[in-house]
């Protein structure tokens, strides 16, 4: 792990001081010790996927970067550089949760400035900076409609607004199109790495899609079974921008093999605790 | 005309009918059963006294409801701000709610008189409860998840009440608040047959103490019309209001 991580810091120019630093950081719950001496950082501009077995702690470890929830005491845990507690990043970082949390009263508009809103924004201005939007979400002329009269990929894209419009440098996505079919899928994979291209922020990604984390990623995160540490941070050296061909070359299949035989690893020791 | 208006329809127009073949053909006397057509006829005879009577039944009704569901809500509300003053008020109120509604009517009526009051207090403070105990647990039905997402983007108590916690209790407290609609009225009425100056409840029991049977069912007509209507009205704007459900 650590010659990982060390490969990936010679990979970052030396200048940039990590957006996200975190380093000896556990979290249990009770009985379960879900997170245990997990450190990673991020770069400013970065796209970095997570992937692990279920339950190896991923949305834990979003909802402590999220500042819903302390890490243990003894961890590090750095932003911009300065050390601070989780709770001290609520409301810095742009968040979305495992599921959409649509409002199911507020319109397609008003779901996606709920973040806005919060901040204190005027509700006009906000709407109408949403509405010039809307196209770029594949959502022109939904603006009216409730959260129940749509689609499962526009709900997730609805979500995905609110998200950028609440415009923190640092996104968390968990799992932002676990519930898509593989069409609408690889649809949307190109189309956020448009929108990330477009409005260069830092992603923390959380996917089960080994595929999608590659093909996304600047650098893919390996997790541990429960308790979950990264076990691997593999850099994509992959041209960008990304075309579905990459999916099929050589060099991907490589990076593929790679992360399979990591997560399998990782699978049998969680599956062998659990038998 | 919908399917289930045509049936509720056919289903009326068949009590009203074997109601009024049963009284005919049996030739009831009106202390058990008069004709629903004389009823009718009775009630139309004695409208403009009927009207007045129903509007003051209803006018103390309303305000009772008014006062009860803000005063419901409201509460809950702070409770829902206060969590330590949650476990203080609770035993409270489920003991004060716990004695049935019409016993605290003979204090209510000391205290308050038997004029409008006494009435609009009783409504109030039945309606008051069912729609602080259905706010209470519309709140308790809080996602925590939602609320987690909120938190995130920086929201405070009151933004994550306002923004989350009320209007996802809205569906419960709307169920509350159509329950209450029907309750609103019986407890009107009931409390004015203790003592009023006026009132459906009032003219129930004139016409008793007159023998007067028909009246009584006069009275009971004109109140069911304006219960159900009320009911209708606050259905039709839940149906409205929480169109997401
Ligand atoms: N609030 C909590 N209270 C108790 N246990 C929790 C809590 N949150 C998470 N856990 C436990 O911590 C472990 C990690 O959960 P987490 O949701 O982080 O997994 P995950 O990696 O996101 O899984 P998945 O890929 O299935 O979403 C699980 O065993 C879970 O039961
Ligand atoms: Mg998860």
């Amino acid at each position: 792990m650590s010659s990982a991580l060390a490969e990936t810091a010679a990979a970052m120019p030396a200048s940039a001081p990590p957006l996200l630093e975190m380093s000896g950081i556990g979290k249990r719950f009770g009985a379960v010790q879900a997170v245990q001496n997990l450190a990673l950082s991020v770069q400013p501009g970065e796209f970095v996927t997570l992937v692990g077995p279920s339950g190896c702690g991923k949305s834990t470890l979003f909802n402590m970067v999220a500042g819903l929830d302390e890490p243990d005491p003894g961890g590090i845990l750095r932003f911009k550089g300065r050390g601070c507690h989780a709770r001290e990043l609520l409301g810095r970082v742009s968040f979305m949760p495992q599921r959409d949390l649509l409002l199911p009263w507020r319109n397609v508009i008003d779901n996606a400035i709920l973040a806005q809103e919060i901040e204190g924004a005027n509700r006009r201005e906000a709407r109408a900076r949403a509405l010039a939007m809307l196209p770029e979400f594949g959502l022109a002329g939904f603006e009216k409609q409730y959260p129940h009269q749509l689609s499962g990929g526009m709900r997730q894209r609805v979500a995905l607004m609110r998200t950028f419009l609440f415009e923190r440098e640092l996104l968390l996505l968990d799992e932002p199109f676990g519930a898509l079919d593989a069409l609408t899928r690889s649809m949307m994979q190109r189309w956020l790495l448009e929108l990330w291209q477009h409005h260069r922020r830092t992603i923390l990604f959380i996917t089960h899609d080994v595929d999608e984390a590659i093909f996304l990623g600047d650098r893919v995160l390996v997790m541990t079974a429960r308790p979950g540490s990264v076990k691997l941070s593999l850099p994509v050296n992959l041209p960008r921008p990304r075309d579905p061909a990459l999916l099929t070359s050589p060099e991907f299949t490589a990076l593929k093999r790679e992360v399979l035989d990591a997560i399998e690893e990782e699978a049998m020791k969680s599956f062998m605790a659990s038998a | 005309m919908s399917r289930a208006t045509q049936r509720g329809l056919l289903g009326a127009v068949l009590l009203l009918g074997s109601w009024e073949a049963l009284a005919r053909g049996l030739a009831l006397p009106a202390y058990t059963l008069p004709a629903i057509s004389d009823i009718i006829l009775a009630t139309w005879q004695h409208r403009s006294l009927l009207a007045s009577a129903g509007w003051y039944t209803l006018a103390e009704a309303l305000l009772g409801y008014a006062i009860g569901c803000t005063a419901g809500i409201t509460l809950a509300t702070l409770l829902i701000l206060l969590p330590p003053a949650r476990r203080v008020v609770m035993p409270a109120m489920l003991a004060i709610n716990a004695v049935p509604v019409a016993a605290w009517s003979p204090l209510v009526l000391l205290w308050l008189g038997i004029g409008m009051a006494s009435k609009v207090a009783m409504v109030a403070l039945a309606v008051g409860f069912t729609i602080f105990l259905s706010a209470l647990a519309g709140f308790d039905r809080q996602d925590r998840r939602a609320a987690d997402l909120l938190r995130s983007f920086g929201a405070g108590p009151i933004a994550l009440l306002f923004r989350l916690r009320l209007p996802a209790a809205l569906p419960l407290i709307a169920a509350g608040m159509r329950v209450a609609t029907v309750r609103s009225l019986i407890v009107a009425i009931v409390t004015e047959m203790l003592g009023a100056q006026g009132g459906l409840g009032w003219i129930i029991y004139q016409a008793v103490v007159q023998i007067d049977f028909v009246q009584v069912w006069s009275a009971i007509l004109v109140a069911s019309v304006l219960s159900l209507s009320f009911f209708g009205l606050i259905t039709w704007l839940e149906q409205r209001i929480i169109f997401w459900r």
